[in-house]
């Protein structure tokens, strides 16, 4: 667990962090994006004391890192930057094997730790373990820088801006392979960007940082969908969300209280509703709010329905989504059916519907605020 | 060119010498001015502040002249090899220093930060990222300041260090020029043989990733590094074995010269007649400069023994009035150099290497010239090219002029033997010189007579210190029989034969001695 309490930092007269309070729990990935100059980078540098805070305390698993040796929280904390990080003069092997070599000198099983962590990154070991870094590609490079974070197994990795070097394509192939090796280790991860797509798709908790403060510490979904304010609006920008269109849940779209009729009621009853509320359909609910069928006028409105009760007529077998899907899953479940009016179940109770208005109006948000911008 | 072969061949076991000795001083003086060098260069990236003063004094070392730079070191650690490595690792230092710095600044800073991140300890980042990527960059300047120091290495042989400026230098007085080439071709060729050296050293230590674009074959690299090996054993074998030279013999001596032939033809008159009629050892200091740094060297203990001339003593050293009686100066110098440095003077060795004027005989006729009084009548229409000394020295020119009524058309003074040539290729008219100069027989001058009893007398005479006097006491008569049979005719004759024939000064004092008995074949 990193944690920082009440961290301040001036250059000068300057202030670059002011009343940074932050934890970071075991295993997550947090990503600290902002401007150039919102003091990032300084916040990163303060984990493994690169950068020394003016005042406030870093806790890390439970020790004040002021307390501690420098050189050994280093050699304990994983540190990725650009791929200027490698030492040109050393080959892969040697820039891999450096710290632990100086953690255990007699570690005999180092060569092998070297090809366990270049397979961990993709790397070829037979290709690259004599290559020097000039020999090899910017991605290549980057997963050197990796590969050596990760040799010395740290629980903490820190990387400061590690893929935006690189082009789209292979920042893109790196942050995939570094998510499912995150999946796979579990990892303290921090990591900072400029790139917000990339912040999003890596990380459980986003830090958004403006002038030296914390302007919101959330998830990447709450982020995008409440920022807290109107830096945060801005910084991720309005129509942001349709990047990740799969944070856009069923919940967030849909009509919160769908015209709903009793099972017992009769048709004639329920076609007034739909008169009185000028919709085409209802949704047929038992008193506890379960979910039981949709009747729609035409059949309400059929002479021999008129003195039914409606679950004597009501459609049974509708499909439903529920309120965390997405709303690419119910565009795709809305085209495989052809149905367009879905109701929202949540545990058998109703909770809401989608019909095809609600996903027009969604849908031309997308249009009409990027025009805006 | 074939005479300059002859020299060559002649001459090898000497001049290879002087070459084994020249390497040594380089090779010691860089060796040291990278152990400075480097360190301070590192140290001053680390404190800043320090920057500025260390490199404006390394420049200001560069801009004192070298000559200068080696007079200064004089007073402070007397003569020898000690000055002249000194100086030449003070004109090393600033590339040295300079491309330390320059090497460090250009390490990209995110690799720094990486290093110092990863937990590389400040000692760490130094010495396996920091040295290894600037290694290129000091090696280049190292590469500089070696091949400069071959040639500021010719100059200590002004101060009795040795090296192939000696070649140089002796070559120059006695207007020698296969001598002279004898001393610069072998110094050319060492400087570039350094540069080549100092090319392979600067590629070892380029890191091989550098180095990818251009691949060499595994056969060079192999070849870089035997010749590497090969030059360091060779360096190392030559340091054992000058110094086991060094160590034999208990009893020794070590006698010091002036930089001119009659200076270095004593020293060995001294030498083989000490070696042959005792068991002293006896060493050499030639060509340690003037009077006065050689009085330093005797007084620093750097040397036992020296050959003086009384009036230099009672002039120049003693500041006393010009003085034309032989007896007095002599007692006085004796007396004053006792009390004063406690050095003892012995017996005069029979001549009188006198200040003297002298003219080509033609034109001495043509106006029909003797003494210098006659030269007086027509000096207005002459011209006078003097050692810079004469001119400053009130025993010289500045009370030649109140003792004659001369005065001449134009006066430019001529350091060394080339006013010599100025004299034969009449550029001027009158010169001065010492009354034993081999090169007044080889340019058939007139000596013109001092009617006046101007100059000073210049005996020769040997000056001890008190060792000798304490422990070697047997070697002063031995020295005492030299008196019966120099002269001043003898001195041109001797000094003739190495300055005109080109006679070794070793070969023409043993001839000397042998000829006379002194010493057996």
């Amino acid at each position: 667990m990193i944690e920082f309490q009440h961290v301040y930092k001036s250059f000068k007269d300057k202030h670059v962090l002011e009343d940074i309070s932050l934890t970071i729990n075991d295993g997550e990935f947090i990503c600290i994006i902002g401007p150039s100059g919102c003091g990032k980078t300084t916040a990163l540098k303060m984990i493994n004391r690169l950068i020394k805070p003016t005042s406030g305390k870093i806790i890390v698993n439970g020790q004040d890192i002021s307390l501690e040796n420098e050189i050994e929280l280093r050699r304990n904390i994983g540190y990725v930057i650009q791929q200027t990080g490698l030492f040109p003069h050393m080959t892969v092997r040697e820039n891999i094997e450096l710290i632990p070599k100086l953690k255990n000198k007699k570690d005999k099983h180092l060569l092998q730790k070297v090809k366990d962590v270049m397979n961990m990154v993709g790397l070829d070991v037979d290709e690259f373990l004599d290559k020097y870094p000039i020999q090899m590609s910017g991605g290549q490079q980057q997963r050197v820088g990796v590969a050596r974070a990760f040799a010395s197994e740290p629980d903490i990795i820190l990387m400061d801006e590690p893929f935006s070097a690189l082009d789209p394509i292979t920042r893109n192939q790196l942050q995939d392979e570094l998510l499912s090796l995150q999946n796979n280790i579990q990892k303290t991860i921090v990591f900072v960007t400029h790139d917000m797509a990339e912040a999003i798709k890596l990380s459980d908790c986003i830090c958004i940082m403006n002038d030296g403060k914390i302007q919101q510490f959330d998830t990447p979904e709450q982020i995008l969908k409440n920022p807290a304010n109107d830096f945060v609006l801005n910084f991720v920008g309005k129509k942001r969300i349709w990047d990740s269109p799969e944070l856009i849940k069923a919940k967030d779209i849909m009509i919160d209280e769908p015209i709903v009729c009793p099972y017992s009621l009769k048709c004639i009853k329920a076609l007034n509703i739909m008169f009185n509320y000028r919709v085409d359909s209802l949704m047929v609910v038992d008193k506890k709010h379960t979910f039981m069928g949709i009747i729609d006028a035409a059949q309400a409105a059929n002479d021999a329905n008129k003195g039914k009760r409606v679950d004597e007529v009501m459609k049974t077998n509708c499909i439903t989504v529920q309120p965390d899907d997405s709303i690419v899953d119910v565009l795709n479940i809305a085209r495989e059916n052809d149905k367009y009016t879905i109701p929202v179940v949540d545990d058998q109770k109703l909770v809401g519907l989608i019909t095809k208005s609600t996903l027009v109006t969604t849908l031309s948000k997308k249009y009409d605020e990027s025009e805006g911008e | 060119m074939s005479e300059f072969i002859d020299y060559f061949i002649q001459n090898f076991s000497i001049i290879l010498g002087l070459f084994v000795e020249h390497v040594q001083l380089t090779i010691m003086a860089i060796l040291i001015s990278i152990v400075i060098g480097v360190p301070l260069g590192i140290l001053i990236t680390y404190f800043k502040p320090s920057k500025k003063p260390v490199m404006a004094i390394a420049n200001l070392i560069q801009a004192i002249p070298s000559m200068a730079l080696l007079g200064f070191m004089i007073p402070l650690l007397g003569i020898g090899t000690k000055p002249a490595i000194v100086m030449v690792i003070l004109y090393s230092l600033l590339p040295i220093i300079k491309n330390t710095v320059a090497g460090l600044d250009s390490i990209n800073q995110e690799t720094l930060e990486a290093a110092k991140g990863i937990g590389l300890t400040r000692l760490q980042v130094l010495y396996k990222v920091q040295i290894p990527l600037a290694a290129p960059v000091i090696m280049a300047g190292v590469r500089i300041s070696a091949v400069s120091s071959v040639g500021l290495m010719t100059l200590a042989a002004f101060i009795g260090a040795g090296g192939l400026g000696y070649l140089v230098y002796a070559g120059i007085r006695t207007t020698n020029t296969d001598q002279i080439l004898a001393g610069a071709i072998p110094a050319c060729i060492l400087a570039l043989l350094i540069d080549y050296i100092f090319s392979i050293l600067e590629r070892l230590v380029t890191p091989k990733s550098f180095q990818l674009t251009k691949p060499r074959s595994q056969f060079k690299n192999i070849m870089d590094k035997v010749i590497i090996i090969l030059t360091c054993v060779g360096l190392a074998g030559s340091f054992v074995y000058t110094n086991m030279g060094n160590k034999t013999g208990t009893k020794k001596i070590k006698i010091g010269s002036m930089d001119f032939s009659e200076q270095e033809t004593l020293n060995y008159m001294l030498k083989y007649l000490i070696e042959g009629n005792s068991d002293i050892e006896v060493e050499q200091a030639l060509s340690l400069g003037s009077s006065s740094i050689v009085l330093d060297a005797i007084r620093g203990g750097d040397i036992d023994m020296y050959i003086d001339y009384t009036g230099t003593i009672y002039g120049s050293i003693l500041g006393l009035e010009p003085n034309s009686d032989v007896d007095e100066v002599y007692r006085t110098v004796k007396k004053e150099f006792k009390s004063q440095y406690q050095l003892t003077v012995l017996d005069s060795l029979g001549f009188n290497n006198t200040y003297t004027l002298a003219m080509d005989k033609n034109t001495a006729k043509k106006y029909n010239i003797e003494t210098i009084s006659d030269l007086c009548k027509v000096s207005q229409q002459l011209n006078f090219s003097p050692t810079l000394t004469f001119m400053e020295r009130k025993d010289c020119w500045l009370g030649l002029q109140k003792a004659y009524p001369i005065q001449f058309n134009k006066i430019v003074p001529i350091d060394g033997s080339p006013r010599y040539t100025a004299l034969d290729s009449h550029e001027c008219d009158v010169i001065d010189a010492y009354s034993t100069d081999g090169l007044l027989k080889k340019f058939d001058l007139k000596v013109l007579k001092d009617d006046q009893s101007f100059f000073l007398p210049y005996h020769a005479i040997p000056v001890t210190n008190e060792r000798i006097q304490d422990e070697y006491p047997e070697i002063i008569p031995i020295i005492n029989q030299l008196q019966n049979y120099l002269n001043e005719e003898v001195m041109v004759e001797l000094n003739y034969k190495v300055d005109e024939l080109k006679m070794k000064s070793m070969d023409v004092a043993k001839d000397f001695l042998i000829e006379n008995n002194l010493i057996q074949q």
